[in-house]
């Protein structure tokens, strides 16, 4: 029994998860429901978070279970180490405002450790069933948090959106990996490249076109253009909160499923998914930039922020090799850390009857709450890619590959996208710090002046050789072991 | 020990001033920060007699940053005796500015920040100088912009100041933009950034290509060019100078500091520094000096007719970027370099004298209200005419002179060696030096001397016709009435003793240095520090160049001087009438040959509409949809496309099989290397 | 075989013919029948393939259950297809193009593949169940509760759960005011909780008790 149990220990973050996540839907059920006893599922589901990311630390041996369905190796465990750490972050900032717009229900927990859950097997998927099932059971905890907001319109509307264009990229994903196998009769990622490896591969077009396929399905979970258009809506529809969860931990699982696939089951068809990585990540840093100039919601904006971001994570995934996706895992640990950071300032943005999402609203903010001002400050201007704070580091070790696999235009287009960006992030900092005040926000609460804060030490800290030297390191390492 | 003490300590004074500053105070937070950069500035000259004379070098590792694979990154400093000579300009300007500041902003309520501010400023630059690699450069080099911008937009109430301090920014982004892009290039082809490693692998690189497009471009060149661009931004090299004038708008003292003796020569310091990667690189040089003399007199003829005080001088400092710009060009790096070294002094001078114009005038910085100062602030009218004495380059060829006249004659004269096309280097540069002496006087004369103007509000404008354009006018009414109820004043003493010190430098600085920095002991005093290629002589060749060439910036100077002297004191009349005579003229230079509006017509405004182009024609009008079907011609698709986030789902589901198709097809038709 | 030959085109043929009348029936009510008629001829090309399992499944569970409940829903929602239609109608002639963009580059996958220009990597066939002495549904399980697949069976079922709490979380309310009947809490009454005795002052008056203490529903 313990022989049998032992084999399957590498799969004991996930069953942490999971089974957190019923047990907690069972007291959800049968307890009495008020904010009190939601408050506490919401405490044991953030436990549960840490002992997942626990066990993940403690593992053993590299593995890979169920024929290679599940591996579990340094990549995969970096990435539900931020996986984790996004999801917690977001959770911490989704306590007290959802508690304000009265929908703290305990159902939103137990869906985000099973959307949680998801991403873990996504990350993980040596296979293509796997990627689907983890794809869908994150896909579709995430449809129902951003509707969860019942009664109002919008929520509803965004939640809606979101699952009908993700049925379809779930379809186009679907048909993709048919294609595929029909080519290499398995759906396997280690048979798929097996299959593709063969000389004149590339010019096969059920694999191209499996590929492709594929490709635009994962495409829209990072919301790269021109499969993006969900985004800006979504964002702007769901509760602010389950925005902050939208854009961190689901975006990492999904980036890392991309470089997974397209690494370690498709090296043979690199000239092929190369192409359309540049092809998605121009778009994406170009439309990405230029879509935020003019946006007055700040939720938009950074949805559009969002969606060049995933442009610039692509850019060392096109160069491809472990450098590449060295550049990518830097990448999107500096995104969550900033995101999660300009989310809980942006939650910080209350006043008597809610949130305000309006850009304007920030005016003066420097000469009302300088803490707050400083703090949105820092993020705009990392992400803006300014050094010495994090997001200029981000850029560099995802520029960095690219210039030397050659794809010179490519980073001077990065380049340009990011100096166009620089534009609208600045001018958030400028109507912060000098326009007029407009009226005060309410004091910021505890747990988004604790995220604020984190972030902020992290973004600012980043050029400390003791925080950037062990990601970088943990990046090249977990970038190495994909095989 | 004493190299991390100098770097260090401006920091540690402006965090004290920064983060403590409302606790201690603001008179604690100025003495602190000035004392810690006295000392600094002390140990710097320490440091330069050291290397230069005792021609020690040195290499200190602070920290390892990131090791990974091939990038080692880690912080350390490089001492040498190019850098000894920018400690010393750095600190001991900025020491000086600092105890100025006490007195010019004894006013401000917010003075700690200020100090802070500056503080923080000198220690972002001396990262830039110490450099040893590449990304510490860029490092020093964007901290310094932020610096900048925080000191442009310090009075942030001032609407102008506001939009010069982005503009600052924003222009010296497309300079960083080229330069990032140059680092890129030199990791990529060097796999390292460490400058050693870079300039020793430099030789074996020089002349080869790479194919771009089809075609094959010299590697190097293309290199030292994207790095250049970068210097372009932060020096105000021609194109990239527009934010130098604007930036006017921050403190004087900012002025001084940054945009004419430490900041605005990093451009210089960089190709100095690089000078074993542009010897290799014959053409990215020419244009160096191309740009250099092009800069030098497009400054200079914009400076003729401007009449706000700083103005003129942030004009020359442009100007005379561009002759040291034109200097390392032509190969004579060591008389860029001087020229940067004795410019510190004078400009610095200028500024800070200017400000103390400005001071006694109670923040009055148009021209046309002055006059006649000499006799209420005679102090400063003395250190002025010390200062423009310097900068027009007052001495008797083979002989001795003020600290510009040494400096710059040596590029006149390098620009003759140099032997460009026509040598235009050397006539172009010999006009600048005569425009150079026209506008400095005219502003002494228009500030000290005349009749004053200021007693009678803007009555000054009838005889003196430069109020032409109206922009400003408004500006002096509110100047002009009642404002200067009491004469103008003598500035403090704090403020005047760093006139003095400076005064000195500007008195001496070129002659007792000339020997060393470019004279018979220029090749141990520099050591390794400027490389020069085994066909470069220039600078013994400058040396040996005809008396008339020497004579020329001499006979510019004098003449620009007579020229100023009738203009401005026997016939005040004059200007206005040749202002009317040549009017277009007159405009295209007061308008600055258009730069402004030109960026704002290519850059700005096209910018601004594509933003809001996909803003409102994307998501602020939900389009009816309403298209003839039978006439669905590509030109309407794509326009649906760019319109697409209308919020129907049905369109967003549409642009997602668009790009799919459009993916696919790419490959169908065999573009994507699929048969 | 030939027989086999005529009943594939056969089910084939229909399940186009009528996955086209889907979408193209004026009638929503028209469209889920057509819909159901789709599913019975799929279950009869897996009924042609031996997976009669599969086929007895198709029919319960899409036709049975999923295609019933669509009528249901189309019936009871009042959706103005006509007015939909319309905007398809409108941006018809965009879509016919990209579709049969679409459509041509996939018959073109397939035609490379006959033609024998594209060269088809094959695995190893699935194994044919041996000599039938288990049956269909046993081979399913043998499969689905085994390795590998017990993994994707576990995160089916967590899929599963998602769905039913979103159902749940999404739709279901519970209003105020609705009274049930509680017997447990019948049985625990007891005078104490019941009945309250207020001392009325001599004279005077007393407040009205506190409402009785609310049953849970």
């Amino acid at each position: 029994m313990m022989a049998v149990l032992q084999a399957y220990a590498p799969l004991l973050p996930e069953i942490i998860i999971v089974l957190g996540a019923m047990v907690l839907m069972m007291q959800g059920a049968f307890r009495p429901e008020n904010d009190a006893e939601t408050s506490r599922i919401m405490w044991l589901a953030l436990a549960v978070l840490v002992a997942a990311g626990v066990a993940i630390v403690q593992l053993g041996e590299p593995a890979r279970l169920f024929g290679g369905a599940f591996v579990d190796d340094a990549f995969a465990r970096f990435v539900k180490l931020l996986v984790l750490a996004g999801a917690g972050g977001a959770m911490v900032l989704a306590f007290d405002e959802m508690k304000a717009q009265g929908s703290f229900k305990f159902e939103l927990p137990v869906l985000l450790l099973l959307a949680t859950a998801g991403m873990m097997v996504m990350v993980s998927a040596g296979d293509l069933m796997a990627l689907y099932m983890g794809l869908e059971l994150q896909s579709l905890a995430l449809y129902v948090v951003a509707a969860i907001r019942r009664d109002d319109a919008k929520s509803s509307e965004a939640g809606l959106k979101y699952f009908v264009l993700g049925a379809l990229s779930s379809g186009m994903l679907l048909y993709g990996a048919s294609l595929l196998y029909g080519f290499a009769g398995t759906t396997s990622f280690a048979g798929i490249a097996a299959a593709a490896s063969v000389a004149g591969a590339g010019q096969n077009l059920l694999l191209v076109f499996g590929l492709v396929f594929l490709m635009v399905g994962l495409a829209f979970k990072v919301s790269a253009v021109p499969f993006h258009m969900w985004t800006p809506d979504v964002y702007q529809g769901a509760p602010t909160p389950i925005t902050a969860f939208l854009a961190a931990a689901p975006k990492v699982a999904a980036m890392a499923l991309l470089v997974r696939l397209v690494m370690t089951a498709l090296p043979g068809v690199q000239p092929q998914w190369q192409q359309i990585i540049v092809f998605l990540a121009i778009a994406s840093m170009v439309v990405g930039a230029l879509g935020a100039i003019g946006q007055t919601n700040i939720k938009r904006l950074m949805a559009y922020s969002s969606i060049a971001n995933m442009g610039y994570a692509l850019v060392p995934l096109a160069a491809g090799g472990a450098e590449g996706a060295q550049g990518v895992l830097i990448y999107m640990a500096i995104y969550i850390v900033m995101t999660l950071g300009a989310f809980g300032c942006i939650l910080s943005m209350r006043r008597e009857g809610g949130l305000v999402e309006d850009i304007n609203e920030l005016a003066g903010l420097a000469q009302t709450n300088l803490f707050l001002a400083f703090a949105l400050a820092m993020f705009m201007f990392s992400l803006a890619g300014i050094p010495p704070l994090a997001g200029f580091f981000a850029k560099w070790f995802a520029f960095l590959p690219a210039v030397k696999a050659g794809l010179y235009w490519l980073a001077v287009i990065g380049v340009v996208a990011s100096v166009i960006g620089a534009y609208y992030y600045l001018r958030i900092v400028k109507i912060m710090f000098f326009d007029d005040a407009k009226a005060p926000f309410m004091a910021t609460r505890a747990k988004e002046g604790a995220i604020v804060a984190l972030a902020l030490v992290l973004v600012l800290g980043f050029v400390l050789p003791f925080v950037a030297s062990p990601l970088v390191e943990a990046a090249g390492t977990a970038a190495a072991s994909l095989k | 020990m004493i190299y991390k003490a100098i770097l260090f300590l401006p920091l540690i004074g402006a965090l004290i001033a920064g983060l403590f500053g409302r606790a201690i105070g603001h008179r604690a937070a100025e003495i602190v920060t000035t004392a810690l950069l006295a000392i600094a500035a002390v140990l710097s000259w320490i440091v330069f007699f050291d290397v230069g004379f005792g021609h020690t070098t040195a290499r200190v590792t602070l920290l390892r940053w990131v090791t990974s694979g091939n990038l080692d990154v880690s912080w350390g400093i490089r001492i040498d005796t190019l850098t000894a000579v920018m400690l010393v300009v750095v600190n001991t300007v900025s020491a000086l500015v600092h105890l100025y500041s006490i007195g010019y902003m004894h006013e401000d309520p917010s003075r700690s920040r200020f100090f802070a501010y500056l503080s923080l400023f000198t220690f972002a630059m001396l990262m830039l100088v110490t450099s040893d690699n590449f990304l510490q450069l860029f490092f020093g080099w964007e901290g310094v912009g932020l610096a900048s911008y925080l000191l442009i937009g310090f009075w942030y109430k001032k609407p102008e100041a506001n939009a010069a301090a982005m503009k600052a920014f924003v222009v010296n982004r497309v300079g960083d933009f080229g330069f990032a892009l140059g680092i890129f290039g030199i990791f990529f082809i060097f796999q390292t950034i460490g400058f050693d490693q870079v300039f020793a692998a430099a030789p074996d690189m020089a002349g080869k290509t790479f194919n771009f497009l089809g075609y094959q471009v010299d590697i190097l060149t293309t290199l030292c060019l994207l790095l250049f661009l970068g210097a372009m931004g932060k020096s105000a090299q021609f194109m990239l100078h527009t934010w130098l004038p604007d930036a006017m708008e921050g403190p004087t003292p900012v002025s001084a500091l940054i945009h004419a003796a430490t900041m605005v020569t990093a451009g210089v310091f960089m190709v100095a520094r690089l000078s074993p990667l542009f010897e290799h690189a014959p053409t990215a040089l020419e244009v160096v000096t191309f740009v250099g003399v092009l800069t030098a007199f497009f400054a200079a003829t914009v400076g003729l007719v401007q009449n706000d005080i700083k103005r003129v001088i942030a004009y020359s400092t442009c100007s005379q970027l561009g002759y040291m710009f034109a200097a390392c060009g032509l190969g004579a790096y060591a008389a860029g370099v001087f020229h940067l070294f004795t410019h510190a002094f004078f400009k610095a001078l200028l500024f800070l004298g200017a400000g103390s114009v400005i001071h006694a005038m109670h923040h009055e910085q148009d021209m046309r209200n002055m006059g006649g100062l000499k006799a209420y602030i005679p102090t400063t009218w003395a250190m002025m005419l010390i200062g423009t004495l310097a900068l027009t380059g007052v001495g008797i060829p083979g002989l001795a002179g003020f600290a510009g006249f040494h400096s710059k004659d040596a590029i006149v004269e390098a620009a003759y060696a140099g032997h460009t096309p026509y040598n235009y280097a050397f006539w172009v540069l010999a006009v600048a030096a005569f425009m150079t002496s026209f506008y400095s006087w005219r502003l002494m004369f228009m500030t000290f001397h005349q009749s004053p103007r200021w007693k009678d509000g803007h009555g000054a404008h009838g005889h003196d016709d430069h109020g032409a354009h109206g922009a400003k006018h408004g500006h002096d009414d509110k100047h002009g009435h009642d404002g200067h109820g009491h004469e103008p004043h003598e500035s403090p003493l704090v403020m005047l003793i760093p006139l003095f010190v400076l005064a000195i430098g500007a008195l001496i600085a070129g002659y007792s240095f000339k020997e060393y920095f470019i004279g018979h002991d220029y090749k141990a005093f520099w050591a390794k520090a400027l490389y020069e290629g085994p066909n470069n002589h220039i600078l013994h060749d400058l040396h040996s160049v005809p008396k008339w060439v020497a004579w020329t910036p001499t006979i510019a100077m004098l003449s620009g001087l007579a020229l100023s002297y009738l203009y401005y004191v026997l016939a005040p009349g004059l200007p206005a009438a040749t202002a009317r005579a040549f009017r277009p003229v007159y405009l295209f230079l007061l308008n600055k040959w258009y730069f402004d509006e030109l960026y704002d017509r290519i850059f700005v405004r096209p910018a601004m509409a594509i933003g809001r182009f996909l803003w409102k024609g994307g998501d602020g009008t939900v389009i009816d949809g309403t298209i003839d079907g039978t006439a669905a011609t590509v030109g309407k698709v794509t326009d649906r496309v760019v319109k697409l986030q209308t919020g129907y789902v049905y369109h967003y589901a549409f642009a997602m099989l668009i790009g799919l198709a459009a993916i696919i097809s790419w490959f169908m038709l065999g573009l994507g290397g699929v048969k | 075989m030939a027989l086999q030959a005529v009943f594939f085109y056969l089910f084939s043929f229909l399940t186009v013919a009528s996955a086209v009348m889907v979408i193209t029936a004026r009638n929503p009510v028209h469209a889920v029948l057509w819909l159901i008629l789709a599913f019975f001829n799929a279950a009869g090309l897996f009924v042609l393939l031996g997976a009669e399992f599969l086929a007895m499944i198709l029919v319960v569970v899409y036709v049975g259950a999923v295609a019933v409940l669509f009528l249901f829903v189309v019936m009871m929602l009042d959706v103005d297809f006509a007015e939909l239609r319309a905007g398809f109608i409108k941006n018809a002639p965009l879509g016919a193009m990209v579709g049969a963009i679409l459509l041509i580059e996939l018959v073109m996958v397939v035609g490379m593949r006959f033609a024998g220009t594209a060269q088809v990597v094959r695995g190893p066939a699935p194994a044919p169940v041996a000599g039938s002495t288990i049956s269909n549904t046993e081979a399913l399980g043998a499969i689905l509760y085994r390795e590998p697949f017990v993994f994707y069976l576990e995160i089916a079922g967590l899929i599963l759960l998602v769905a039913m709490m979103g159902a749940i979380v999404l739709t279901l309310r519970h209003k105020d005011g609705v009274k049930r009947q509680s017997i447990s809490a019948q049985n625990a009454r007891n005078p104490a909780t019941a009945i309250e005795i207020a001392k009325v002052p001599a004279g005077g008056y007393t407040v009205p008790p506190k409402a009785p203490e609310k049953v849970r529903s």
